[in-house]
């Protein structure tokens, strides 16, 4: 892949700490994803996949390597307001009520106040009605779809979820998947996503990364050339044998 | 059982107070409630102009003091690299024993109201900076990251996030300071006033006037209560969340150097602030002494060693005295704390007392604790122990409230009983908060014997410090000063390295703030 305006990862490698107690978290790691695609990270437990996606989000700086967007480096992209992130852990400020929260977004980023988009993004995430909630009177699930609304509020190129449905229950995340993937693909948002749901990485990507256990190297590249909206499908119960059996070694 | 209307039982306590106070009256050390009441209605005027002048002293010295305490946290938090230098100055005002500050703080400024404001916002300063700054750095890391992923700096991360993240805790400190001013304001009344409570409370104990002492210790009391509830019940209508932890260890995760060297760092900032501010207003020799006099008199000096022996011997008896008094403060009001848990019906009706009770001005009450036991060391002893047992009982039922609830019910789903859950989740979750009232304790502690010592006792330090005032003796004075808050400082320390080497293993994430 040639295009300039790829994200490439190229020898990134993050080690903690340095002599005997050092962590490896991500070895040196090549990797080029196409602009506007969703790309599916998948690996197990604490083999690095946070780390990765904090490094692209320039918040944690690789020990080696180097990664660009476009063609900015990471700190460049943050300045500008390039990109979003939605934390593990939701990062929701507590004080705020969720519409609060949600245009903290769109406030960080720089971009004018938009009311009517934030509450339409509310929606979209199926939080309508708890708007003038704060974060302690929401569910671990509602958190983190309000920190998904919050991420894409500030309208980024570059969109990093970290488990962004870990804690929602299977039947919302299926309404979920298939109502925001078509959201950030009409953007032309450049999606990472890291899941631990096979299934959930085959029907919301382009393109699955199955990453082996620390230190986080890509062991499968698995490309999921199926049409949208996706059902289930022989094609697509396939490709998600094929991930398993990478995740399996 | 029968419920009683609220006024019979208060009449019922006011009628028995009466009664043991009629019984004991020849003990001389409780007034009767109607002896009290004839003292106020027959002073009404004296006592409620009195009141004005120490609550505008004790407000002067509480905005005055926060404002520092909240510029020392902001400067600390937005240039990192200060921290450890504003630490220790807000530490060195913690520690100044304030009352042997009085009396040169009254020839600085001559007649008037500036050494009582003076000493009312020293004794806020520190303990609100160390909340407003534990408040700001109170942010998880996911807080922060989400500023950063903008490409946000630290004045955006200040406004959005900490400062909004800081106010429950700048209300918290608040509360803390409001009872602290007041205290200031009085003790600074005490080493030579013309007018205000403490000088009434002065008065009263040379007159050996009961009835007094206890209106102006209720009145303080009344007055003290009243603000750090009215601060609360501010709190409380902007609907904030109380703060998680307060007064934590701030920034000990970086402290590898150790304790001892900050607690070098600590000396030699205080002597260079010491020295540069008796130059910087070219004060005179005759009483502003510098470090290098008290060094002649201490150490060069033909008689130095008289001075030595003199200033030591009066350590020594204030140290019997003070060392156990804060012992016993702390353990009292942890074991109280961790006795209570076991009722927890009982720790929700004691809470709100003892916070009631904490803000307290003890020091007004320390003349009657001394009348009540003798001018012995038990005397003094329970007015230190009084003095640091209400903090820390409310600070360790804090602790122990905020036993993570995870794993409360891990214990429980094996049921496993009380005890084992007190000693295996609620006390481990009880120590940050011990060891930090037992920081803020030791300052309090050498103002409580200080204050007992040169209003009541007549022995030890303060007694010493009160002679040589009164005899203009300004190079013992000084001594005293330096001698005492360097005791404070290296106590401070001490208990701050046994806190991070016990910390350390029982919970690590409250150093790694
Ligand atoms: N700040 C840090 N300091 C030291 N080690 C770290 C740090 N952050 C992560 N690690 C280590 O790096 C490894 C990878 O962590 P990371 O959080 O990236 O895993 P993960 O793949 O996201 O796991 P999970 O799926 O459980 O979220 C872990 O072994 C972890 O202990
Ligand atoms: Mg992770």
């Amino acid at each position: 892949m040639t295009d300039p305006r790829a994200l490439r990862l190229e020898g990134v490698a993050k080690r903690f700490g340095d002599g005997a107690g050092a962590i490896q978290a991500v070895a040196p790691c090549d990797v080029a994803i196409a602009r506007g695609t969703t790309t599916a990270l998948v690996g197990p437990s604490g083999c690095g996949k946070s780390t990765l996606l904090r490094m692209i989000a320039g918040l944690e700086a690789p020990t080696d390597g180097g990664i660009l967007f476009g063609g900015e480096t990471p700190d460049t992209l943050r300045r500008r307001a390039g990109l979003a992130m939605a934390f593990q852990d939701a990062a929701l400020l507590p004080w705020l009520r969720l519409r609060g929260n949600v245009a903290l977004g769109r406030k960080l980023a720089r971009r004018v106040p938009d009311a009517a988009a934030d509450d339409a993004l509310i929606r979209l995430v199926g939080l309508a009605g708890f708007e003038r909630r704060r974060p302690a009177e929401l569910s671990g699930g509602m958190r983190q779809r309000a920190a998904i609304a919050r991420a894409l509020a500030g309208d980024p190129d570059l969109l990093l979820l970290d488990e962004p449905f870990g804690a929602v229950d299977e039947l919302t995340r299926e309404r979920l998947n298939a109502e925001l993937a078509p959201l950030w693909d009409a953007r032309g948002t450049t999606t990472l996503l890291v899941t631990h749901s096979v299934i959930e990485a085959v029907r919301l990507s382009d393109r699955v990364l199955v990453f082996s256990p620390r230190p986080a190297r890509v062991v499968a590249d698995i490309a999921v050339p199926l049409a949208r909206p996706r059902h289930s499908s022989a094609a697509l119960a396939d490709l998600c044998e094929a991930v398993r059996a990478a995740l399996r070694g | 059982m029968i419920r009683m209307p609220r006024v019979v039982v208060w009449a019922a306590l006011l009628l028995g107070w009466e009664v043991f106070a009629r019984l004991t009256a020849d003990g001389f050390v409780i007034a009767a409630p109607t002896e009290i009441a004839q003292y106020v209605w027959r002073n009404t005027g004296l006592l409620w102009r009195a009141t004005g002048v120490t609550g505008w002293v004790a407000l002067q010295g509480f905005v005055w003091g926060n404002l520092a305490g909240v510029m020392l946290a902001l400067a600390a938090v937005l240039i990192p690299r200060a921290e450890r230098g504003l630490l220790t100055l807000a530490l060195l005002a913690f520690c100044l024993p304030l009352v042997a500050t009085g009396p040169i703080l009254r020839v600085l400024y001559g007649p008037g109201q500036g050494p009582q404001v003076t000493l009312a916002a020293l004794s806020v300063v520190y303990t609100t900076f160390l909340s407003v700054l534990v408040g700001l750095r109170a942010v998880p890391q996911s807080w922060l990251d989400l500023a950063r992923s903008y490409g946000r700096g630290p004045v955006t991360l200040l406004a959005l996030v900490r400062l909004p993240a800081a106010l429950p805790y700048l209300v918290a400190g608040l509360q803390i300071a409001a009872p602290a001013a007041f205290l200031g304001a009085m003790v600074g009344e005490f080493t030579g006033a013309e007018r205000g409570l403490g000088v009434l409370t002065v008065r009263a104990l040379r007159g050996l006037d009961l009835p007094a002492t206890w209106a102006v210790a209720l009145l303080a009391a009344a007055l003290s209560m009243a603000a750090f509830a009215g601060i609360g019940a501010l709190g409380r209508r902007l609907s904030l969340a109380p703060p998680e932890i307060l007064l934590a260890a701030p920034d000990d995760a970086r402290g590898r150097a150790g304790a001892s060297i900050q607690g070098i760092a600590a000396v030699a900032v205080a002597l260079a602030v010491w020295q540069g501010a008796m130059d910087a207003f070219d004060l005179p020799r005759f009483f502003a002494r510098r470090p290098g006099d008290v060094w002649d008199y201490l150490v060069t000096a033909p008689e130095a060693g008289a001075h030595r022996a003199n200033l030591l011997a009066a350590l020594g008896e204030t140290l019997t005295v003070a060392l156990p008094g804060y012992g016993a403060g702390l353990l009292l009001g942890a074991g109280l704390a961790a006795l209570l848990t076991l009722a927890p019906p009982l720790a929700a009706l004691v809470l709100p007392v003892s916070v009631a009770l904490r803000s307290i001005p003890i020091i007004a009450t320390a003349p009657l604790i001394v009348w009540a036991l003798g001018r012995g060391a038990a005397g003094s002893i329970t007015v230190v122990a009084v003095m640091i047992f209400f903090p820390t009982l409310v600070a360790c039922l804090h602790g122990l409230a905020r036993a993570p609830r995870p794993l409360m019910d891990l214990f429980d789903s094996y049921d496993a009983g009380p005890l084992r859950r007190l000693w295996g989740v609620q006390l481990p979750a009880m120590l940050p908060a011990f060891f930090a009232s037992a920081r803020m304790a030791v300052p309090a502690a050498i103002l409580a014997v200080t204050t007992a010592e040169w209003l009541a006792t007549g022995r030890g330090i303060g007694a010493l410090m009160a002679t040589v005032a009164s005899t203009s003796d300004y190079a013992m004075l000084w001594s005293a000063i330096a001698v005492i808050g360097l005791a404070a400082l290296a106590t401070h320390a001490g208990v701050a390295a046994l806190e991070r080497a016990v910390l350390r293993r029982t919970s690590p994430e409250q150093l790694a703030g």
